[in-house]
């Protein structure tokens, strides 16, 4: 009965907070808790769009997340809440369902809930795990990079450093070890054209950036282009990047 | 692997299905059910015969249930989409169509064919709208240069299946310039 | 660009690349894979790309414009620019462009190279995209695309990145065939 418990302290906290009452799993006085949650304007403040529900936002930073070269700022307070919000949901589905007097017409709210939850939870998953992919690309470059480091949770800094150093660690065992100790640097500086030995995000890669609101995006060799509400336009993500962490402009 | 090899430069038609079918919809239902609260809002109430805007996933389980009727949006026609493909064959530029119309077409010809009117011609309107913009699409890669392309009115789905090439192909013609 | 792990741009610089010495320098004629002990002022020694970077600035030799790049070729590909077999100068797999990007870093007169390879590259790309669009629709027993002959002997001629290009258009376009023709069943 421990989820009843935390969901009944939840539901007075929410009572005190918001006085305002919107429809909701009415069924049996189980119906408070989910209804704050629509409630909840702003959860990253100045960020979210008019009218943008905390799913729309995760949808629109998950596709940015896939799309954009390089890591964007985490949004973990607006994950948090969608996480919040899934157990919650998920728990009230466990009470009800349990429940052998439920109706054939709850059963069907029941399924589309728990649909709903397994969608979100893909949303979700997808979004952790793209960061994590590009986080393991990145490592080093992230572990030497505090611009970086302001973009990512403590949790995805640690990781970052952890897979620097098991990388490091077989790349010194399997190869560099044996080779002169000039030779065995990870971070040598390039000379002419070689690449860089850290891998860097490849900022200047395309995107197609769909403008929110009109903006100007500029490129790196300094050019504007105007970008119309609804335009579609495919160019280099350096000239949108700061439009994108804005909201002005999504990646699609 | 963190993130599968197929899903790192681009993104799946069942990711953008999952998308669209967040989109709402018009239908008729047959059981009812109070105003409910889900993660992504509140809908209801449902109150067979009247109509309720719900959203796609829910309007397709339900179907597939038998307990609602999904109603044609307004672009999903045979007259609309005829005049579409006209201005498609006749014109420059891409005519606009609701940006995820690809996804929501193929999922509502998918299981709510049975609502539809003349689902068959639908379709084959459909596939020729897609070549003649697939077509277009194509000639684009003509103007395509380092820096910009405009590609206004090309639907999500459109953007997924040229975006691998068209992305690369900018970054090549990138580093064709001298000094880059 | 390429990162410093890719396998792509470590090949790509082992072309060869012909050289005319204006020094001598002993003992190190196994540079060029022949039998001679020492480079010679004026001999010409085929050393692979990596390597002419560093002789070429440092002013030792002279770069040798090579045949995939010389007139016959640039020729060739203003008159009709799908009609030249790329593979057929840098080898099978080879990397026409990756190649050429490399000549014009070290080249002094960098813009005329760029425009010849953007050229080349954007007329071409058109029919690239457009044959694997349509060689994806014949499935995959359609040896001979649209075009019979010409096409396939196009395809044939694609030097590396197109190659990549056509494949990644490819990839695309059955993608979206899978998509378009999954039934309703297992949707939930």
């Amino acid at each position: 009965m421990s989820s009843v418990a935390s969901w009944e302290a939840e539901y007075l906290r929410s009572k005190e907070s918001n006085a305002t009452s919107a429809p909701s799993f009415s069924h049996r006085g189980l119906s408070a808790p989910l209804e704050d949650d629509l409630l909840i304007p702003d959860v990253q403040l100045g960020e979210p769009l008019p009218e943008e529900t905390p799913l729309e936002q995760l949808t629109r930073h998950w596709m940015n997340e896939r799309h954009a070269p390089d890591i964007l700022p985490a949004q973990d307070v607006l994950l948090g809440s969608i996480l919040d919000h899934i157990r919650r949901q998920s728990d009230t589905i466990q009470l009800l369902r349990g429940d052998p007097s439920t109706s054939e017409e709850e059963h069907i709210r029941i399924m589309l809930a728990q649909t709903e939850v397994e969608r979100v939870q893909f949303v979700v998953r997808s979004y952790v795990r793209t960061r994590l992919y590009k986080i393991e690309k990145y490592a080093r470059y992230i572990i030497a990079n505090e611009d970086v480091q302001t973009r990512i949770t403590t949790a995805e800094r640690d990781f970052a450093s952890r897979h620097a150093n098991i990388m490091d660690r077989h790349f010194y065992s399997s190869v560099l070890q044996s080779l002169p100790e000039s030779q065995a640097g990870l971070d040598d500086t390039p000379h002419f054209i070689m690449p860089p030995m850290v891998t860097e995000p490849e900022t200047t890669r395309a995107v197609f950036a769909h403008a929110l609101k009109r903006t100007i995006a500029r490129t790196p060799e300094g050019k504007t282009i105007d970008l119309p509400k609804g335009s579609l336009t495919l160019l280099s993500y350096a000239a949108v990047a700061d439009l994108v962490a804005a909201g002005e402009v999504e990646l699609v | 692997m963190s993130l599968p090899h197929t899903l790192r430069a681009s993104v799946t038609p069942p990711e953008l299905e999952l998308i669209a079918c967040q989109q709402l919809v018009d239908i008729v239902p047959l059981i009812a059910m109070e105003k409910t609260a889900f993660i992504s809002g509140a809908y209801g109430p449902l109150r067979p015969p009247h109509k309720a805007r719900i959203p796609l996933w829910m309007a397709v389980t339900l179907k597939q249930k038998k307990k609602c009727h999904i109603l044609a949006p307004e672009w999903l026609t045979v007259e609309y989409l005829q005049l579409k493909l006209t201005q498609e064959t006749t014109q420059a530029e891409f005519t606009k169509l609701p940006f995820r119309f690809a996804e929501l077409s193929r999922v509502m010809l998918d299981v709510a064919s049975d609502d539809l009117q003349n689902p068959d011609k639908l379709r084959s309107l459909l596939q020729d709208l897609r070549e003649a913009r697939q077509a277009k699409a194509r000639a684009g890669l003509e103007n395509l240069e380092h820096s910009a392309l405009g590609l206004s009115n090309l639907s999500a789905m459109e953007i997924n299946e040229i975006r691998p090439f068209f992305i690369e192909a900018m970054a090549i013609l990138g580093r064709l310039q001298p000094g880059a | 660009m390429d990162d410093y792990f890719s396998i792509d741009a470590i090949l790509a610089e082992n072309q060869r690349v012909g050289c005319r010495f204006k020094i001598d320098i002993a003992d190190m004629g196994h540079l060029g894979g022949g039998g001679e002990r020492d480079i010679t002022r004026s001999n010409t020694l085929q050393l692979p790309i990596w390597l002419v970077y560093t002789v070429v600035l440092s002013d030792w030799a002279d770069m040798i414009m090579p045949p995939a790049f010389g007139s016959k070729v640039r020729n060739a590909l203003k008159a009709d620019p799908c009609s030249v077999r790329l593979s057929g100068l840098v080898g099978a797999g080879g990397l026409w462009y990756v190649f050429g990007k490399t000549i014009m870093e070290i080249l002094d007169k960098k813009q005329e190279m760029s425009d010849l390879l953007t050229n080349t590259f954007r007329k071409r790309l058109v029919q690239v995209i457009d044959q694997a669009q349509h060689f994806n629709a014949l499935g995959p027993a359609g040896g001979v695309g649209p075009g019979g002959d010409s096409a396939q002997s196009f395809r044939e001629g694609l030097d590396g990145t197109e190659r990549e290009l056509f494949a990644l258009a490819q990839e695309g376009a059955k993608r979206m065939k899978r998509w378009y023709e999954e039934s309703d069943r297992g949707r939930r």
